[in-house]
């Protein structure tokens, strides 16, 4: 579904991803993991096109990606969440899930007059239904941003949703979230890889890693130093010393 | 009524297609300190066909705002995609050339045994077509305020569709909105290509209230006013910046206590707005709070 092949990015001297293989397979969990600034949230930025590629090339279900600009990686079916949280704060819950709308399918659905100029009666039952899913809808005509930090969690995912992704990158979903918050987000990300989407998964909390994924990465100093499944990362001496014993959650 | 009054109402309509073309650039996110110059690309455009090709004037209009929309892409083009205020410069800097070029634009024809046409600093006179056409000042004002509230409408029904929620977007964070796959720089240029375009309405329709025309009536006070009224009238709605015009023409010109001071009252009220209600009167916050109340 997504491969990565010696993908690199240098800030000044900071290698940020070096040289990094990855390929993760359609309809898979996929973990990312590893320390603070070892280059995890990069990598998402390099996926979506934030910023170009130093060396190495991306492919999306076979398609070069890293030669496109951002928006049009992202109408190919990829959608993603932020570390640091990101809405339109100044749109309702609603709207920003309304903008959001820009699938290959709901584009071939409506026309062009249809899509920019219909009113909000055409998009209800959809974003009805992301609403209900992530538990936002009593807040639907609230301002993005006065909602509180699990709110926003929340809408930042239902708005990924609501791009009908086929590959989803999640950046930390759970930063900040108590143990309950984190169940339910353990839940929703099952419920969404058993619609058949695929999912990577950038992770700090392990018991969330481990629990639902399929495959991890390791990733040190913008190095892969690992792959395997959660159980043979767990014993892998080499990830043992450089994060997972060396103190971080 | 009496022909002054008729004549400051048509004015006010006429500020009021420059504040929704500047509302419309501060909703994508960018600021535009130009709108004077496509105003004055209007004015002189629309003049030129009506007075020295004979056109009517709903088709001169029609080709005016295409040359308005032409202008400002010309200008947006090659500078809005470097970060920070280069689009602001660039607009300002355009919008001086445009006027000098008024004043080196020499070009009169004869015209009922009369030279018509632009005459550089000496300005353009005889912009008739109004007069001609047997309407009067009172119906022109009808005209000018019709065509104006259908521009707004127009834009309110574009804003309350998906359109409107996706500028704002664009608007907000153009990172966030192409990650969400919107190809922000065909929305900026979209929006700025209709904002020239809306500007040389108001600028065809001046020409032909004023009958004459030179090139200082669009200098950069014109188009600062056209942005303070945007701002002062709040980003929040289409009607934000109509709000804005009727503030300072009604409430500045009409009161005669500011007469003199007028142009510190204005930039002081400007001043304080920006720092007390960063977004105009009616904000997004306020916007939504009326609506909740009529609904
Ligand atoms: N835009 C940028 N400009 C300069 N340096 C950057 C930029 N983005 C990231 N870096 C650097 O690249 C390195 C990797 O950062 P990155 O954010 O990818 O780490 P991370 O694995 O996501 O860390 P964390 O777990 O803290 O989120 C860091 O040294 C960081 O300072
Ligand atoms: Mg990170």
């Amino acid at each position: 579904m997504l491969e990565l092949k010696g993908v690199t990015r240098h800030f000044g001297g900071v290698r940020a991803v070096d040289g990094l293989d990855l390929l993760v397979p359609e309809g898979c969990i996929f973990g990312l993991i590893g320390p603070n600034g070892s280059g995890k949230s990069t990598t998402v930025n390099l996926i979506t096109g934030l910023f170009p590629l130093t060396a190495g090339t991306i492919l999306f279900r076979g398609e070069r990606l890293d030669d496109l600009p951002t928006h049009r990686r992202l109408q190919k079916g990829i959608a993603r969440t932020f570390q640091n949280i990101r809405l339109f704060g100044r749109l309702t819950v609603w709207q920003n899930l309304w903008v959001a709308q820009n699938s290959p399918e709901d584009r071939a659905r409506r026309s062009f007059f249809a899509r920019w100029l219909g009113g909000r009666r055409r998009a209800r039952d959809e974003i009805a239904h992301l609403l209900e899913f992530s538990g936002l809808a009593h807040k639907a005509d609230e301002f993005a941003a006065n909602l509180s930090f699990g709110e926003q969690r929340r809408l930042e995912l239902a708005r990924a949703l609501a791009a009908r992704p086929r590959l989803l990158l999640l950046d930390e979903p759970a930063a900040g979230m108590n143990s309950e918050e984190i169940g339910q987000l353990r839940e929703r990300i099952l419920a969404l890889r058993a619609r058949g989407i695929t999912i990577l998964l950038i992770e700090h909390v392990m018991e969330l890693v481990m629990g639902v994924t399929d495959r991890i990465a390791v990733l040190n100093f913008g190095q892969k130093i690992a792959e395997g499944s959660p159980a043979e990362i767990q014993a892998d001496p080499v990830v043992r010393k450089a994060y997972l014993g060396g103190g971080a959650t | 009524m009496d022909a002054y009054a008729v004549s400051v109402l048509t004015n006010i309509g006429l500020l009021g297609f420059l504040a929704l073309s500047a509302y419309l650039v501060l909703l994508a996110g960018e600021m535009s300190f130009g709108q004077q110059a496509f105003f004055g690309i209007g004015a002189y455009c629309g003049g030129m066909l009506t007075a020295m090709a004979g056109w009517p004037l709903p088709l001169a209009a029609l080709a005016a705002m295409a040359a308005g929309a032409a202008a400002a892409v010309a200008v947006a083009l090659p500078t809005l995609r470097l970060r920070g205020l280069y689009f602001a410069m660039a607009t300002l800097a355009a919008a001086e050339m445009a006027r000098i070029g008024f004043e080196l634009l020499h070009w009169q024809v004869e015209v009922a045994g009369e030279p018509v046409g632009p005459d550089g600093t000496q300005g353009f006179r005889g912009i008739r077509w109004v007069f001609e056409a047997g309407l009067a000042p009172e119906g022109y004002a009808v005209l000018v305020w019709t065509a104006l509230a259908a521009v707004t409408a127009l834009l309110a029904v574009a804003e309350r569709a998906r359109l409107g929620a996706t500028l704002r977007a664009v608007g907000e964070d153009p990172a966030l909105a192409a990650a969400l796959g919107l190809d922000v720089h065909r929305f900026k240029l979209g929006v700025i290509a209709a904002s020239g375009g809306l500007a040389a309405l108001g600028g065809v329709l001046f020409a032909h209230h004023n009958t004459y025309i030179e090139p200082r009536n669009f200098d950069v006070m014109l188009g600062v006013h056209g942005l303070a009224y945007a701002l002062i009238g709040g980003l929040g709605t289409v009607f934000g910046a109509l709000v804005g015009v009727a503030l300072d023409v009604g409430l500045l010109e009409g009161v005669r206590v500011f007469q003199g001071y007028r142009m510190i009252v204005f930039g002081g009220l400007v001043a304080l707005l920006l720092v007390l209600r960063p977004r105009g009167l009616l904000d997004e916050e306020t916007v939504r709070w009326i609506g909740r109340r009529f609904s």
